[in-house]
């Protein structure tokens, strides 16, 4: 990744002539921040390691508590009970409310956590705050994720004696650019410098070409190109890619992801078994924040029980004379989690029908992440792909941060003797870029599932006559119309010459660099000349900072449809 | 001035690919094959990028002078006129625009080829080349990277589609496809029109699927007939083919999009 302009730390050390003439270059860690769990792995020389604190754990919990003076994270930090984590000082879920705004559904479901989500609906970012000694003290999710990788940031340092500062890290595919500017943020405040972001089913991916690479070298199975899907599935989100792997080379054919996953499943299990729960927990005070604690971890550990056995008895007392006594059977909590199954399924579908791959041609399928261990999503998987078996090379909690570790010696061009990080993942745009044209509608210039490094450029024109100026909005997303999609920046053409409508050609050029910048260019033709009436525009995205929700409200405000734009029509 | 000194650096790695290859087919909002190589010699006046000047004489070799190729790095002669990827140093080297795409996958210059091995030999040069790989490298090899690299994936897009290997091998030929004019048969407009209210009019997928076959159909027969007429260098049907094809892919992608 190409380090954002607002990097403060310094970016002296990532020049190349620098790095190429030292003998020991820094092997970024790969890190994997779940919304749930957390672990980095790195690799030794030999192989992928995964990170273990103090207290001998792989997975570390992705909360920070704000009890004490100083806050801590689950890295360092011993929760005495669950129930710690559910007071109110703890902020977890970050990856689920990181660059999101205060009017999105994603934000509004995270109302009910025991810390404070705060929604103006406005389009602004979400106000969240932690309660320490009676006071609701505010954060934001960067901060909180800031907070929680300088810890993981000091448990690699300590345990690998060197100074960190290169990191691969894993997210989700759906996230938008404005999204990765967060993230990437959080790592700046942290010290850190991203070298890559894996969407995380490509992470799984690249583990998966080496495994493959290595059943080549001891002779188990051809050197052919074998295809795999991939399903991961944690508690904030479910995502899916179709690879084709040959020779240590993961293509990516198509990603699809959604914003769905264990906390969709625990909170409508918790729905379920007190469905008045919102009027119960809107007061936000410290009963309700306490009773609700109670029925989640109650819940959590009856949804853990179900996927070993066939029904669960659940017996809570949320004190206020309120007490839950429910037998859950499997087929009931199948049913009452219908809807995340189904957009599970419809992911798959998606993705399949994207990479142009029959199901019959899929050699292998992974599911892994938290969720794996559902029967239901494993068993949905193998029916959707009409397969009996799953594959079993991999641990499912762990195959995401090897594939971020990997990436990252494969990054820092770092070789291995025996062939090991002789990889490559070929990555694909997870979502579709483009611009707001035709009245609302999002019409992408780089479609999703773009083979990167990419170019495209599309032609539009005006709707006015003389119209002498036009905005370019531009979105990322795979709604149809815009407010459906991300917004990642926009800016104004001026100066077109006066033309009747339809005349002018407006074409907006995307380009995303090996660095996965993103810039839009436009400019303007007029019909006859060779050359852009007027200089092209220029502009790195995403520009837009927080807040966006309401700027294009106020765009449409001011503007109306007096600088709209069309697509030019295909002619017959 | 400042705005465009950026802008050639970006535009640096999607230079020109071949000499001829206007970008104005690469623009059609229903079909999108980039990312356009942009041209420096077209009569294309739409392309944004169209009117930026290139280094080309950085990059441009020339074909006699190939075999004295030397490597930029390590100062190896190149052994053969492929010379991507230094055989002694593994340094990435400049674009050079004499190699054609059939070059590049090691195949004889014709339309009808095998697509079976594209893939594999496609990754073998993205190992090579990708960008990824070159990230702790100097700027101007990680340049040369993104150059070469987007070039095998242009590469490997036009050769594995029939449409835009036709346009391709034409273009090779020096014969320009035109994809903007407008429809001049009768026939074929009124056929193309019949369909598309088909398409249209399709109550349900297995109608979309039966029209979408009647589309293969059509384009295997006129990829056939662009095959002979290639062959017997009559580039007037060749390129009469290229238009047939052109409107059946169009259909085709209009039922994708409804299916």
């Amino acid at each position: 990744m190409a380090e954002p302009a607002y990097t403060v730390a310094s970016d002296s050390d990532t020049t190349g002539e620098e790095k190429s003439s030292s003998a020991f270059p820094e092997i970024a860690i790969g890190i994997d921040v779940g919304t749930s769990q957390c672990s980095v792995a790195v690799w030794n020389g030999s192989e992928v390691v995964i990170l273990k604190n103090t207290r001998n754990q792989k997975k570390m919990r992705s909360y920070v508590t704000f009890k004490d003076d100083i806050p801590s994270g689950g890295v360092s930090h011993q929760l005495s009970h669950e129930h710690e984590m559910l007071s109110g000082a703890a902020i977890f879920n970050m990856k689920r409310l990181i660059g999101r705004v205060d009017t999105d559904p994603v934000v509004h479901s995270s109302k009910s956590l025991p810390f404070l989500v705060q929604t103006l609906d406005i389009g602004v970012r979400p106000f969240i705050a932690a309660l320490v000694n009676n006071v609701w003290r505010s954060t934001t999710p960067e901060e909180v994720l800031a907070i929680f990788l300088v810890e993981l940031k000091a448990m690699a340092e300590v345990q690998l004696k060197r100074p960190i500062r290169n990191v691969v890290l894993t997210i989700p595919v759906s996230f938008s650019r404005f999204q990765v500017t967060r993230i990437e943020r959080a790592c700046a405040m942290a010290g850190l410098h991203v070298l890559r972001l894996m969407p995380e089913p490509t992470a799984v991916a690249l583990l998966y070409a080496q495994q493959q690479q290595q059943a080549v070298h001891e002779n188990i199975g051809g050197g052919a190109e074998k295809i795999a899907l991939i399903l991961n599935m944690g508690a904030g989100y479910c995502d899916v890619a179709v690879t084709a792997t040959a020779g240590g080379v993961s293509q990516i054919k198509a990603l699809a992801g959604s914003a769905i996953g264990g906390e969709d499943i625990l909170q409508n299990t918790m729905h379920h078994l007190l469905p008045d729960l919102e009027i119960l927990f809107s007061k936000h005070g410290i009963n309700e924040i306490k009773s609700t604690g109670l029925l989640r971890v109650a819940t959590q550990d009856a949804i853990h029980k179900l996927s070993s056995q066939t029904s669960v008895q659940i017996d809570v007392d949320l004190g206020n004379e309120l007490k839950i006594c429910k037998v859950v059977d499997q087929e009931e909590f199948e049913e009452v989690n219908k809807n995340v199954f189904e957009k599970c399924e419809s992911l798959i579908i998606q993705c399949l029908h994207d990479a142009k791959v029959q199901t019959e041609d899929v050699a292998d399928i992974i599911v892994v992440g938290g969720c794996s261990y559902i029967p239901k999503l494993r068993n949905l998987v193998m029916s959707v792909c009409k397969r009996q078996e799953l594959y079993k090379g991999m641990n499912p909690v762990e195959a995401a941060v090897c594939g971020a570790a990997l990436e990252g010696a494969v990054a820092s061009g770092i070789s291995d003797p025996f062939g090991s990080l002789d990889l490559l993942t070929i990555q694909v745009t997870p979502l579709a870029i483009g611009i707001r044209a035709d009245g609302n509608k999002f019409v992408p210039v780089i479609p999703r599932n773009t083979t990167m490094p990419t170019r495209k450029e599309l032609a539009f024109t005006t709707v006015h006559d003389n119209q002498t100026e036009a905005l370019i909005v531009v979105y990322e997303g795979e709604g149809e119309k815009v407010e459906e999609n991300h917004l990642l920046g926009y800016f104004k053409i001026m100066g077109i010459p006066p033309a009747p409508k339809g005349v002018p050609e407006i074409n907006v050029c995307m380009d995303i660099d090996a660095s996965n910048v993103l810039r839009v260019l436009a400019g303007v033709v007029l019909p006859g000349s060779r050359h852009p009436a007027i200089p092209v525009m220029e502009v790195r995205m995403p520009t837009v900072d927080d807040g966006h929700g309401w700027c294009v409200e106020a765009l449409h405000r001011t503007y109306g449809s007096g600088l709209d734009l069309v697509t030019i029509q295909k002619k017959i | 001035m400042k705005l465009w000194t950026p802008l050639s650096t970006i535009l640096r790695r999607t230079l020109p690919s071949i000499p001829y290859f206007p970008t104005s087919q690469f623009q059609s909002p229903t079909y999108n094959f980039s990312p356009s190589p942009p041209s420096s010699s077209t009569n294309s006046p739409n392309s944004l990028t169209h009117n930026f000047h290139f280094p080309l004489k950085t990059f441009c070799s020339g074909s006699p002078e190939n075999f004295h190729v030397r490597c930029w790095t390590c100062g190896h002669v190149a052994k053969a006129a492929l010379f991507l990827v230094c055989d002694s140093c593994r340094t990435i080297q400049p674009v050079d625009q004499s190699v054609d795409y059939f070059h590049i996958f090691g195949l004889e210059r014709k339309f009808d080829i095998g697509v079976e091995n594209l893939e594999g030999k496609y990754k073998e040069w993205q190992k090579k080349l990708h960008p990824d790989l070159v990230h702790s490298k100097s700027e101007e090899e990680r340049g040369y990277a993104a150059e070469q690299s987007g070039r095998v994936i242009d590469a490997y897009r036009t050769l594995s589609k029939p449409l835009l290997r036709a346009i391709y091998v034409l273009r090779l030929e020096g014969v320009d496809v035109d994809e903007e004019e407008t429809l001049s048969d009768p026939e074929l407009l009124s056929e193309i029109l019949e369909i598309r209210e088909a398409v249209e009019e399709a109550a349900d997928s297995q109608e979309l699927n039966q029209i979408q076959s009647q589309m293969r159909e059509k384009l295997s027969h006129w990829s056939n007939s662009f095959a002979n007429a290639y062959r017997c260098r009559n580039f007037e049907e060749a390129q009469n083919s290229i238009r047939r094809m052109t409107y059946y892919e169009r259909v085709n992608e209009e039922i994708v999009k409804k299916l």
